[in-house]
């Protein structure tokens, strides 16, 4: 008859900390986890913990490995078979330390719960980086380190002590965690490319436009980028920032190019007028189009090139927060002379499709005369007719350009844009679709501008010689307030409930305001500082030509100081408390004698030994006085006394 | 044929750790020296290395490292610097963690061959500081952790296991720490000459022990007297069945004995010669025993033991010369515990 043993209770001080840890790390990860994921996390917790209180036995290892091989083939399902990636990843760790639990038996095994409660908060790192998340790794740290050196001391300790030493190590490790952080050289390539399924990655821009396809625009209040301008802020009308060129049209849809290098782009471009220097900060996009205004003359952002149609676009894509500094020249020219090979591109449609608005161009431009008038007369219709803005517009059927000119006359950018561009094309003007976004909001205590998902918006540029190619935005003709206002003070027709017309209070639009700014202050000083931002503080610093050899034999250097600094400290701290006068001048005594005291021997038993060799009466004497002073009533003249008896003693001896 | 060459690797690894720690423990010896009863430990003479754990943990942190330049995370760059930082501050204070520590030997009581002997290692802590997860240890013989708090001293005992009578000696003994997180481990050799003294085991099985003469060189019927009973002890082997209590046994089921004083104070006698074994060994083994039992029931014994006479006496002082002449009966070479 064999007794079921159960666990031991050894971990009942130790294991509440590990997993007061573990829930910590999968805190963030909560609303990314499957239900199912975060259900057998949660209940493993609690089953461990019941198991320990009550002296359970341990499930046995064939139903833990039932119990791995369901969780790992759920975690596969979950992500249609994804294991790589933050997603996946951060699932298979929550599931891993839950089955971890479930095979703990000794103290040590807690360690790999810790390493995996560190890897999770690292996870959460790289799939989103608030403000918060800053104090929550430093508090996720200290807290596995706490629970770390709980089940690692003896149980005299109590948490809070160990809480004390977590601090104290965590505090002596700061200086040397901000001086790798500084020095500890950033590079631009990633080894390697990990799709990182940030669900708070925003949706960018799409390369793609087919207005009649869509039904509904929602607005987003997720960043975009965040501008500061040197000088002044331009003028709503200039502030269009230029992402895809759409240069081909198929009856439905515009499309562009995949971005590329030319060489020759800037070559292109008249720079003219005065220019505009400001920095940007971009929110990740998982896109390559790098935004700027017209027309970027100059920018400090690695791997990062002018395409065929002068817009900025990025080697690899912008899968961090990054911040870059651009000059441009809003007044330039572009392509004063263009190709006839472009001329006939840029003016090409099907055949087949949207005859009726095909038509329609051809009728106008020979009643007007000439290119600039026919231009004006296209914006003059849209403007005096019954076009009307909206978010909202209705699907538009086969030929969606002739339904919306001559039927709906209802949609946002994307239709007028891509309507104009057809107008003109097939009045022989070269014409284009641009995606970008135009206007922002302006923090008044930043003095930068936020620019949000949407503020995303389409409009055209149109080649006439001489001139080049230049902007028209035909949704000014139809609401002028969407480009001349700020978003948020602007209401049109039929999109005020997806707005929510409830204007919030003057204050709580100050407080965002305000957590704006210091949200903005902190991206760019620390989440953005890369490559870029290094070598810059770097020379702020007074390095010259900082490169890596350079940063790490200063961090080298740093970190030998201060971890020098740092057992200075240590030494200081354990050093033993200074001897008292009488102790010291005994151990004069002890060694004047040539008899060395032995363990555990009292000062008279000693000096019995010492008179054996010694026939003076000065050890007695000089004993006599030592316990005296030792543990005497304090406040006498024993310790005077005893040094002239010793030194006169040791004095005799050397003789 | 791959198995065979795996065995050889691995028990030439073996053999190739044990030569360095021989190496390494005869270097410290050397550099070192002897070292006094009482000793403060420098940070000279402290050692430390990380743990299979360190060696994780470092794999752990190079691992984010790489994640982090792979992202260019900044926020996991912090997080994979802070965790470095801690490693190098934990390096630090487990170093710190021994130096100023007073090691002093604190005795070892005598034991019988077979059991333990137990080193008594006091450590005292006279910093303001908690010294955490301390660890005396010899070999694979280590004593419980313990931690220190500010001004704090304790005994840790380290268990020696004895096979043979004599004098062991301990010529070297370390003390470690895993402070603070188990990352690394520091440690410091210290050389003292430690010996113990164990006592002969003493035989299971043993015949009475002869009838003694008195003082006066009467004959006596027994090893004790029995004049006047003088009470109950529990039943010991060796003990006369007469002796035993039978009535009390049919009632409670203990084995006791009755002790009976004899008027003339008799002693008795052991002797070396009149025990009937040949075996020397098996013989100490006898009187062994025989001293126990004669210490357990306090009646006066003596020993003769090669000419020597110890006794007749009881008690403590005198049970230890006793079997301290038996434990050293041409064996004065002390063993050493080459561990």
């Amino acid at each position: 008859m064999s007794k079921r043993i159960g666990t031991d209770g050894s971990l009942l001080t130790s294991l509440p900390w590990t997993l007061a840890a573990l829930a910590f790390s999968v805190l963030p990860h909560l609303p990314f986890l499957p239900m199912w994921a975060t259900a057998t996390f949660v209940l493993c917790c609690a089953w461990r913990w019941q198991i320990e209180r009550k002296r359970w036995r341990l499930p046995p290892a064939w139903s833990r490995i039932v119990l791995a091989f369901v969780c790992f083939v759920s975690v596969y399902l979950s992500y249609d078979g994804a294991v790589s990636g933050v997603g996946p990843g951060s699932a298979l760790l929550a599931v891993m330390a839950a089955l971890k639990l479930l095979e703990t038996k000794k103290r040590r095994d807690q360690f790999v719960l810790l390493f995996i409660s560190i890897f999770l908060i690292m996870s959460s790192l790289l799939r989103e980086q608030f403000l918060w998340s800053f104090p929550y790794l430093i508090a996720g740290v200290i807290l596995t380190m706490t629970a770390w050196l709980h089940m690692s001391e003896s149980r005299r300790t109590s948490i809070g002590g160990s809480l004390t030493s977590a601090l104290r190590i965590a505090g002596y490790a700061a200086p040397l965690m901000i001086a790798m952080w500084i020095f500890f050289p950033r590079i631009a390539t990633p080894f390697w490319a990990v799709p990182i399924d940030t669900s708070a990655a925003t949706s960018g821009l799409s390369d793609r436009m087919s207005p009649g396809d869509i039904s509904s625009l929602s607005q987003s209040d997720k960043v975009a980028f965040r501008v500061s301008f040197d000088d002044e802020i331009p003028p709503p009308h200039k502030r269009y920032w230029r992402g895809y060129i759409l240069h081909t049209f198929n009856g439905r849809t515009w499309t562009g190019s995949e971005p590329s290098i030319d060489r020759t782009a800037k070559s292109e471009v008249s720079y003219d007028g005065s220019p505009v220097s400001y920095q940007v900060t971009m929110e990740p996009t998982q896109q390559h189009s790098v935004f700027a205004l017209d027309i970027p003359e100059d920018w400090d952002l690695r791997q990062t090139n002018m395409g065929p149609q002068h817009q900025l676009a990025r080697i690899h894509p912008i899968d961090q927060r990054i911040t870059y500094r651009v000059t441009s020249y809003p007044d330039s020219r572009l392509n004063v002379n263009l190709g006839s090979f472009w001329q006939e591109r840029y003016t090409s449609l099907p055949k087949d499709s949207n005859q009726e608005t095909f038509a329609l161009a051809i009728q106008m431009r020979e009643a007007a005369g000439s290119d600039e008038v026919f231009i004006n007369q296209v914006l003059q219709k849209f403007n005096t007719e019954e076009f009307f803005y909206t978010l909202e517009p209705p699907v538009l059927g086969a030929d969606p350009v002739d339904r919306f000119l001559f039927d709906s006359r209802r949609g946002f950018c994307e239709h007028y844009a891509s309507a104009f561009a057809v107008l003109m094309r097939a009045a022989g003007i070269p014409s284009r679709v641009v995606l970008g976004y135009q206007g922002g909001e302006i923090n008044p205590m930043g003095r930068y501008m936020i620019v949000r998902q949407a503020d995303a918006h389409a409009w055209n540029e149109v080649w006439l010689p001489k001139r080049g190619w230049y902007r028209i935005d035909p949704t000014a003709a139809v609401a002028p307030e969407r480009i001349e206002e700020g978003r948020s003070s602007a209401m049109f027709d039929g999109i005020g409930a997806s707005w929510g017309l409830n204007a919030p209070s003057e204050f709580l639009y100050q407080l965002t305001l305000t957590w704006d700014v210091i949200n903005t202050k902190w991206n760019e000083w620390v989440l953005a500082y890369g490559p870029d931002n290094q070598s810059q503080f770097m020379e702020w610093l007074g390095m010259e030509n900082p490169d890596w050899r350079k940063m790490m034999l200063t961090l080298i250097a740093i970190l030998i100081a201060l971890i020098g600094i740092i057992s200075l400290l240590l030494v200081i701290r354990y050093r033993p408390p200074p001897k008292d006068d009488a102790a010291r001048l005994y151990a004069k005594f002890t060694n004047a004698t040539g008899v060395s005291p032995s363990t555990g021997e009292t000062p008279s038993a000693y000096c019995k030994r010492v008179r054996e060799t010694l026939s003076s009466n000065a050890p007695n004497e000089i004993t006599e006085l030592y316990l005296q002073a030792r543990y005497g009533p304090e406040g006498n003249d024993e310790i005077p006394r005893l040094r002239t008896a010793i030194t006169e003693f040791a004095r005799e001896a050397r003789v | 044929m791959s198995y065979l060459q795996t065995t050889t690797d691995f028990f030439s690894t073996v053999a190739l750790r044990r030569a360095l720690q021989k190496r390494a423990l005869g270097w410290a010896r050397k550099r070192q020296g002897s070292d006094q009863l009482i000793t403060r430990l420098i940070s000279r003479r402290i050692y430390i290395l990380p743990t299979a754990v360190g060696f994780v943990f470092g794999i752990m942190v190079f691992t984010m490292l790489l994640g982090s330049m792979n992202y260019n995370n900044n926020l996991s760059f912090l997080l994979t610097f802070m965790l470095a930082g801690i490693g190098f501050v934990a390096m630090h204070q487990c170093q710190r963690n021994l130096v100023g520590l007073e090691i002093a030997f604190a005795g070892v009581d005598p034991t019988f061959a077979g059991q333990v002997a137990v080193y008594k290692i006091a450590i005292s802590n006279h910093s303001k500081n908690r010294r955490g997860h301390l660890q005396i240890y010899v070999g694979s013989i280590s004593s419980h952790i313990d931690d220190l708090l500010p001004g704090e001293s304790r005994v840790f005992h380290l268990e020696v296991p004895t096979t043979k009578r004599g004098r062991i000696q301990l010529t070297r003994f370390g003390i470690r720490t895993l402070f603070p997180f188990e990352l690394f481990r520091a440690w410091a050799w210290l050389h003292m000459d430690l010996t113990g003294l164990v006592y002969p085991k003493p035989a299971a099985e043993v015949p009475l022990p002869p009838a003694t003469q008195t003082a006066h060189g009467h004959r006596q019927h027994d090893a004790r007297g029995e004049e006047d009973f003088a009470g109950l002890r529990r039943f010991h082997e060796g003990d006369s069945p007469r002796h035993v209590a039978w009535k009390a046994y049919a009632r409670t089921g203990d084995m006791l004995s009755k002790l009976f004083s004899g008027a003339d104070t008799s002693s008795q006698w052991f002797d070396f010669d009149q025990v009937s074994v040949a075996d020397v060994e098996q013989r100490l083994a006898i009187l062994t025993r025989w001293i126990v039992d004669a210490d357990r029931a306090q009646v006066d014994y003596g020993l003769r033991l090669t000419g020597e006479e110890y006794g007749p006496a009881h008690g403590e002082s005198h049970r230890h010369k006793c079997l301290e002449a038996l434990a050293l009966h041409e064996n004065t070479a002390p063993y050493i515990i080459h561990k």
